[in-house]
């Protein structure tokens, strides 16, 4: 099955969601729970939190499916990002709760990258995922680099600034110019 | 006020990252109001923007959560009997919703940036945690204490709030049996009030909110204007 048949199934498993089937909610969650645990998990890197986030956006999506206009892209969009912003919201919220470096000291071991990999994804999840990695390994370093600090680490391009010691603007010029070889590369791969 | 493609598109990609912060915050703020809705080219450059940065997830390994959290969210689908005043509740969930809409943004489609994104996100965090089963809802004066048992945090959010007199704040203490503890000023725009209070309610006996001077030191409680049972 390809990424757009997937998207095709996703409609239909959120029509079904509006209407209250509990059978789509499961379906839903067998397709992207452990796409959104390992994000949330990379972002927050807590078990506890990224357990948080994922129920969150379960919960969300199960109270508001109407959330989802499907006229504004694909399923997948929406809910990785609603995962990827409560993510985001909760590594910032505990910073201000200055309890990060507290717990910093108790971190749980990260995933060990061969059981993470050896979950697996739906086979079309699996098709977009190398598509993005491979797009991924085009940026040139800083350009990736303040990519994924933003993304992954939750930081905003003020922060980013300060650590890398370089303009914000900087910052913007190279952020930009990720997101758009990215959207380049992955089109040439849609066949757009 | 930048009117640039290149510019709005360095703060759109920057919004869908979630990484933006002060000025270029409110100037996303503004373009998504006033100018990406009227722009052909800037709303498919956010779609695009927004395709993009939910890939971007999939670059992190698919990770298996606990096998206890889906029999937790089946839980929590069945109807659960309301043990508190479900009509406060409701009327708190409104008007969360109300001001999150009235300040540009949507909670539903999550359309948010800055500052205000930020306090949109707290406010929605307020919505979801009002929503849950054990949440106490507590009057104080014109605003809602919200909080839920075990929560190192609670919030307090209120609307048609009366603005301090110029040259005033409205600061929040907490009262415990050692002593008072600050818990942060509680800003008042367009009649709503709302704080995200980083502490446990419980640790404390009672809730105040005092009206102080303006950029004074928040050494002791001033003049209060409302309290409750914390």
């Amino acid at each position: 099955m390809g990424v757009r048949d997937g998207d095709r199934e996703d409609l239909e498993l959120h029509r079904r969601l509006t209407t209250g089937d509990r059978g789509a909610f499961d379906e839903l969650y067998r397709r992207y729970a452990k796409a959104a645990y390992g994000l949330a998990y990379r972002l927050t890197g807590q078990q506890i939190l990224a357990q948080d986030v994922v129920h969150d956006a379960y919960m969300a999506l199960w109270r508001a499916p109407e959330a989802y206009d499907p006229a504004r892209g694909a399923f997948r969009t929406f809910f990785l990002s609603l995962v990827h912003h409560r993510a985001v919201d909760t590594v910032r919220r505990e910073e201000r709760l200055r309890k990060r470096q507290e717990r910093a000291s108790n971190l749980e071991p990260v995933a060990d990258e061969d059981v993470a990999e050896g979950v697996v994804d739906e086979a079309w999840v699996a098709i977009r995922r190398r598509e993005v990695r491979q797009a991924l390994t085009t940026l040139p370093p800083e350009q990736r680099q303040v990519l994924e600090m933003a993304y992954f680490d939750g930081k905003t391009q003020a922060t980013i600034a300060d650590e890398l010691q370089i303009p914000i603007g900087t910052v913007k010029t190279r952020t930009l110019a990720a997101m758009r070889k990215l959207r380049r590369v992955l089109d040439e791969e849609d066949g757009v | 006020m930048i009117e640039d493609h290149e510019q709005i598109e360095e703060l759109l990609a920057g919004y869908v990252l979630r990484s933006l912060s002060g000025d270029d915050a409110a100037e996303a703020d503004r373009l998504l109001s006033d100018h990406v809705p009227a722009c052909g080219r800037c709303r498919d450059t956010l779609a695009d923007f927004q395709a993009l940065s939910a890939d971007l997830a999939l670059d992190t390994p698919p990770l298996a959560p606990p096998d206890t959290l889906l029999p937790r969210l089946h839980r929590e689908l069945e109807p659960v009997p309301r043990r508190r005043r479900t009509g406060q509740l409701a009327a708190v969930a409104a008007s969360v919703a109300l001001v999150a809409g009235l300040a540009g943004t949507s909670l539903t489609q999550f359309v948010r940036a800055g500052d205000r994104q930020a306090r949109a996100d707290d406010m929605a965090a307020a919505l979801d945690l009002a929503r849950q089963p054990e949440a106490d809802l507590v009057p104080v004066g014109p605003a809602t204490e919200i909080s839920v048992p075990g929560y190192e945090e609670f919030y307090l959010y209120g609307t048609g709030v009366q603005a301090p007199p110029p040259g005033s704040v409205y600061r929040v203490w907490l009262v415990s049996s050692t002593g008072t503890t600050y818990g942060g000023e509680l800003p008042c725009e367009d009649g709503v009030v709302f704080l995200v209070v980083p502490f446990d309610p419980s640790a404390f006996t009672d809730l105040l909110v005092t009206v102080e001077q303006a950029g004074s030191t928040p050494s002791a409680p001033g003049e209060v204007v409302w309290s409750a049972a914390a």
